[in-house]
């Protein structure tokens, strides 16, 4: 091959440039100027949302916090025991059904689409599949937990449950985990595989010693990213019957005997406050509030998942 | 390099998370020593008369429960339907609560007809509703064999709006309405535009050089319904007749407006735009930022106030209702507990104004109670 293939008369003009610094690199210059402006914006606004809501919740947090932990769904907004105990009560109990039945099922499902799986037709048209339900939206989520697991599994979630409700986000976020989980696995080095095998390692071994933990940290990004998605999720819970108004005898956070019952989650305890405000302003400020610690819970969340991911990869 | 880089990540998330939390207990510490926030009527939760005579109005044929059978009973009551009626009984269940804390009642709103869908399937006690039963509902709960009890609980005028600095209107008769958003005024993006139809149907209002901006409730609404019903339909229907428009469009608003479920979005865009025109419930635009214009419904100007809705003066309002399953409303003792306690003082009165609905009148207020007390079955 000759050079003049390879470098042409541009590339040619632009290593000159540099190397003897005749010219300015102004486009250069423009394109990283855009990128910071594009970040500057981005952290612009969402720092003026984030002290916009802290300001307006601010009288709760700062006045009540405790009772508003506490509280749950009221008809009025000055009502001391207003609060959101029942929507992270709801919320929580979302969460586990989401680790407990998408996590294992949308990593085995990865592992086995990108190490055991046959490299045919078959396979690329379920991956496709796979991609394609991922971008689903929500809505129709919700219009299959209602038709599934509220009506079609009702002895088993208790109707308008936050069982349903739990299973419905897991289904919903299974498919995100699925493709995260398989970029992290593709993302191994093959020469870590075949370096195993020579090793005289079978393939279950190789999984588990070799690409389980080298792939575990982008694994678990995606998957704990997903699981603050469930969590915000509004749509498929009003179709799989979150309640909005009052929801009577609650118990503990970690009652396991109320899984089959009526529940509320955050995001639609915050949406039905918004609604409320027009006839109660004061609910503005509570959902204001009920935003902010929904933010924290989700920035803990994501903490987890970077703690996870940096105690994985050390041991990688 | 690398690793520092994500080091960093993590600790200014968890820092994040923690500036968070910080600010806010380190405010719950310093007001732990104050007094709760002023709850207006919430305050005397526990204090309200529940010890005078609270089911007396319910007494009758269906018997009432006493104060102390109240606090035996147990079970669940589940209540659905109209998001206008819901923080009513919402409040009701409240208060309910601390006299029934056996009582499990759960309320929600997806709107009056989706409650009808779930009451006449039998998974809800109680349906919320903000217009009576339609007749297709009505047979369906009927093929289901669900008898129901209608009991009226309070009254929601519907508020007619423009914008505080629209000057030029103040007052609108029903055929103003009519001609700003009935089905003739499709294209009318002025007010002016409005009153040539005004004038050809008898009215005398001035419409200003204004551009009209609609927002309003969307179909799927009761409060739509309502307007048109109220409103619309009498002139609507006299139109018809008149040949001027169709038959089917007698009992409709134009569709080019722009139509939200959610009040709080009405009345923002009531707030947004100069020349704004829309409606909405009473209680969600009385404490908003909007002008309410008087209505004239043929015996001149009623502004919209608590009295003049309650007394029917104002002629652009509605009643409340719940629909109670008849057959449960026998059987169970917690829905019967729960609908004595609703036809109290503390339910129809005290909740229903609690949250900023008009209570119904002294002798409407009887004829409900009676109703429930005879167990007055409709269909």
């Amino acid at each position: 091959m000759r050079l003049g293939r390879v470098f042409d008369d541009r590339t040619r003009k632009a290593v000159t440039s540099t190397v003897y610094k005749r010219t300015r690199d102004v486009k250069g210059a423009i394109f990283r100027t855009l990128l910071q402006v594009a970040l500057l914006v981005a952290l612009l606004v969402l720092a003026v949302l984030l002290v916009d809501t802290v300001l307006d919740g601010w009288s709760v947090l700062d006045g009540r916090l405790g009772d508003f932990l506490a509280g749950g769904l009221r008809s009025q907004s000055g009502d001391p025991e207003l609060g959101v105990f029942q929507g992270i009560r709801g919320s929580l109990w979302i969460a586990v059904f989401v680790i407990v039945l998408a996590f294992p099922l949308g990593i085995g499902a990865a592992i086995y689409l990108e190490e055991y799986a046959p490299r045919s037709r078959l396979t690329s048209f379920i991956e496709l599949n796979i991609r394609n339900l991922a971008g689903v939206p929500s809505v129709v989520y919700g219009l299959l937990g209602l038709a599934i697991f509220v009506r079609g599994l009702e002895d088993i979630t208790g109707g308008k449950s936050v069982t349903a409700a739990g299973i419905t986000l897991a289904v919903l976020v299974l498919p995100i985990v699925i493709i995260t989980s398989s970029e992290a696995i593709r993302a191994v080095p093959g020469a870590l595989r075949e370096a195993g095998y020579g090793a005289g390692a079978t393939k279950w071994e190789v999984i588990r010693t070799q690409i389980l933990p080298y792939a575990a940290p982008g694994i678990l990004t995606g998957t704990l990213l997903s699981l603050s998605r469930a969590i915000g999720e509004a749509a498929p819970l009003i179709l799989v019957g979150a309640v909005t108004g009052f929801l009577g005898g609650q118990s503990g956070l970690l009652d396991v005997t109320q899984l089959q019952e009526r529940f509320t989650a955050m995001p639609i305890v915050i949406t039905r406050w918004v609604q409320q405000s027009g006839r109660d302003g004061g609910f503005a400020t509570a959902a204001a509030a009920a935003i902010v610690v929904m933010l924290v819970v989700v920035l803990l969340l994501n903490s987890a998942a970077i703690f996870l991911r940096n105690h994985f990869e050390k041991k990688r | 390099m690398r690793r520092a880089g994500q080091v960093w990540q993590w600790s200014g998330a968890v820092i994040c998370a923690a500036a968070l939390f910080a600010a806010a207990c380190g405010g719950a510490d310093g007001a732990t020593g104050s007094a709760p926030a002023p709850g207006g009527a919430s305050g005397d939760d526990k204090g309200f008369g529940i010890g005078g005579d609270p089911a007396a109005p319910g007494a009758g044929q269906g018997g009432s429960l006493a104060q102390r059978e109240l606090e035996a009973i147990s079970g669940t009551v589940t209540i659905s339907g109209s998001s206008t009626v819901e923080p009513i009984s919402v409040r009701v269940a409240e208060l309910f609560r601390d006299v029934a804390p056996g009582v499990d009642v759960t309320v929600d709103g997806p709107g009056t007809g989706d409650g009808f869908k779930l009451f006449c399937a039998g998974e809800t006690d109680i349906s919320n509703a903000s217009r009576p039963i339609k007749s297709p509902e009505a047979e369906d709960c009927a093929a289901a064999g669900i008898g129901w009890i209608e009991l009226r609980v309070g009254i929601d005028g519907i508020a007619v709006m423009t914008n505080r600095g629209n000057d030029a209107v103040d007052c609108l008769s029903f055929e103003d309405l009519y001609a700003l958003v009935g089905p003739e005024s499709v294209g009318y993006t002025n007010w002016s535009d409005a009153a040539r139809l005004a004038a050809e149907l008898g009215s005398t209002t001035s419409f200003p050089d204004l551009e009209l901006d609609i927002t309003a409730p969307g179909a799927e609404s009761g409060t739509y319904d309502s307007f048109v019903e109220i409103v619309l339909e009498g002139i609507g229907d006299h139109r018809a007749e008149e040949g001027a428009i169709s038959g089917d469009e007698a009992a409709t608003t134009r569709p080019d407006y722009v139509s939200a479920a959610d009040d709080s979005i009405i009345v923002g865009g009531i707030e947004g735009a100069a020349g704004s025109f829309g409606w909405v419930g009473f209680a969600y635009a009385v404490n908003a930022g909007v002008k309410l214009l008087d209505i004239d419904g043929g015996d001149g100007c009623v502004a919209a106030t608590p009295a003049t809705i309650a007394s029917g003066e104002y002629p652009v309002s509605r009643a409340l209702y719940i629909y109670v399953n008849a057959e449960r409303a026998a059987a169970g003792e917690a829905l019967t507990g729960f609908v004595d306690f609703y036809m109290g003082e503390t339910g129809l009165v005290q909740a229903v104004s609690d949250v900023g609905y008009v209570t119904l009148t002294g002798d409407a207020r009887a004829e409900t109670v009676a109703d429930w007390s005879a167990r007055v079955i409709g269909g």
